[in-house]
């Protein structure tokens, strides 16, 4: 399968502050791509470089095999961006924003523009400015769909939405994606949001990748058990196999990519104590804080 | 494309341009009811005589209405592209950037230009009605700069609302009010005559500026 999105060698810095070096990752035709991380670990500076609006300071992003950097605009007529907040030309009202980017594409499709400007409460004449943040979302959605983008970059997609656009949002893009085999790369803060909605994860820390593969293998492979330690001297952090450990006095929550049965047998092998050993099942949102730890 | 790109101008700066224009032609009509209220209380003779060696310059409400119209122009073409940075959605369009900006600025380049012939041509048939060809003629001369003054200043305030770093923009808008400062010289009626083409020379200079803080937003600067 071909990739739409390859970003390799990225290096980054802000001044002497190193965002990140030598990230490498791809994004498959036809796969739905979550970027996770918490503020700062380099989201909005990845999102930038593949909007073209920073060049790196070492590597590239390709889309379409152009350097983001110099897209031509026959590759950007394949791209809907999203951009975070909704923005679109305020100024305008929903039929003279149709108008006006219907010119630019040659296969501006109207029908699920107009169908998601159905579902909104809105006066013809209405100001884009005047409507509320969940009716410029459908706004954006509707124009980037009404495009007939192959490759869908949606930047911070749920910002400011009450959980009746989230759902609304998602739902429509992955039934839209799915049934046209469209490529998206989404950015949200809100993690649970993903979970409906991608197929691949990516999980940055700061300066590092900490997950890069398909939801359900990460979701799988990804695990967390609690259980209660018998001696509180014992220092499990720094195990290999521990991802991350959080302990509130004896009460243990530990991430790994490994087994019960070989954490258990680890506790065991070692003499460590234990009890009220259990896996504890967990979302995306979970699993994101115990890959990338409360702090 | 082109069609789309003077469809979202136009709805920018249509009632703008509407009102702004308006302004100018009440400047304009203004200028020439108090030719009328002074010729008709001081006989004509004595106004022309003025005009002539007394360096009365009768046009002079005219001096910064073209700049407030190009001003004014830019903020409201400008301000919406900026704001929420917006202007990255002009740089997602299926066409090349530099391309689309310019379509942008030639925009407000043809509608302050048919604004400005609209207030010269009032301005000349109001001055002919009045006075006579010499008078007119220095006239003209006098109130060009100004016009040029309001290209130049639509011009540079593009290139300082565009400009995504405060420090900088306060930087550009200093040396454009410097620069601006070159276009009001005072002087008697037609004295400019060797410098105009010298002034739509400069003005030609700055004509492309926004671009470069448009160009340093898309580097990263923003």
């Amino acid at each position: 399968m071909n990739n739409v999105i390859e970003c390799k060698n990225l290096t980054h810095y802000y001044g002497k502050k190193l965002v990140y070096e030598n990230l490498n990752f791809n994004v498959r035709e036809g796969s739905i791509l979550g970027l996770l991380g918490k503020n700062g670990a380099g989201k909005t500076t990845t999102i930038n470089i593949l909007h073209g609006f920073l060049q790196p300071r070492e590597g590239e992003c390709l889309i379409y095999g152009e350097n983001t950097q110099e897209l031509s605009p026959q590759t950007k007529s394949r791209i809907g961006f999203l951009i975070e907040g909704h923005v679109q030309y305020a100024f305008m009202d929903i039929h003279q924003i149709e108008k006006f980017y219907s010119g630019f594409y040659p296969n501006w499709n109207r029908e699920p523009y107009w169908e998601l400007m159905s579902k909104l409460k809105v006066d013809p004449n209405q100001k884009i400015s005047s409507m509320s943040c969940g009716q410029r979302s459908q706004v954006a959605l509707g124009l980037i769909l009404a495009q007939e983008p192959d490759l869908l970059i949606l930047d911070d997609f749920s910002m400011g939405l009450d959980p009746g656009y989230r759902r609304l949002f998602i739902d429509y893009l992955r039934s839209y994606a799915k049934s046209e085999n469209k490529t998206i790369f989404a950015t949200s803060h809100i993690v649970q949001d993903m979970e409906r909605l991608i197929d691949d994860v990516l999980i940055m820390d700061y300066n590092r990748v900490l997950a890069h593969s398909p939801i359900d293998k990460f979701m799988t492979g990804f695990k967390q058990f609690s259980f209660k330690l018998g001696d509180t001297s014992v220092d499990l952090a720094k195990e290999e196999f521990v991802v991350n450990l959080e302990r509130v006095n004896k009460d243990v929550e530990l991430y790994t990519y490994e087994s019960e049965e070989f954490v258990k047998g680890f506790l065991d092998k070692s003499g460590i104590p234990y009890e009220n050993f259990s896996a504890v099942p967990m979302g995306l949102e979970d699993a994101f804080i115990g890959l990338t730890g409360k702090y | 494309m082109i069609k789309s790109i003077v469809y979202k101008e136009w709805i920018k700066t249509r009632w703008f341009l509407l009102i702004l224009t308006i302004l100018g032609l009440l400047a304009v009509g203004n200028i020439f009811l108090k030719v009328q209220h002074y010729i008709t209380f001081n006989e004509a003779h004595n106004y022309w005589y003025l005009v002539l060696f007394q360096n009365q310059q009768y046009f002079k409400g005219l001096r910064f209405i073209p700049l407030v119209i190009g001003l004014g122009i830019a903020l409201v073409q400008y301000i919406p592209e900026i704001t929420n940075k917006r202007i990255k959605l002009t740089f997602h369009l299926p066409v090349n950037e530099n391309r689309a900006l310019l379509m942008m600025l030639a925009y407000g380049v043809v509608v302050l230009l048919l604004c400005y012939a609209l207030l010269i041509i009032m301005f000349t048939l109001l001055s002919q009605h009045f006075f006579g060809a010499e008078i007119v003629r220095a006239a003209l001369i006098s109130v060009f700069p100004w016009f040029l003054a309001g290209m130049a200043a639509y011009f540079l305030t593009a290139l300082v609302v565009m400009e995504a770093i405060w420090k900088y923009r306060i930087a550009y808008f200093l040396a454009a009010s410097a620069f601006i400062l070159f276009f009001f010289e005072r002087g008697m009626a037609g004295a400019y005559a060797p410098l105009n083409w010298k002034l739509a020379l400069l003005t030609l200079l700055v004509s492309l500026s926004m671009t470069f803080s448009a160009y340093r937003f898309r580097k990263g600067e923003m």
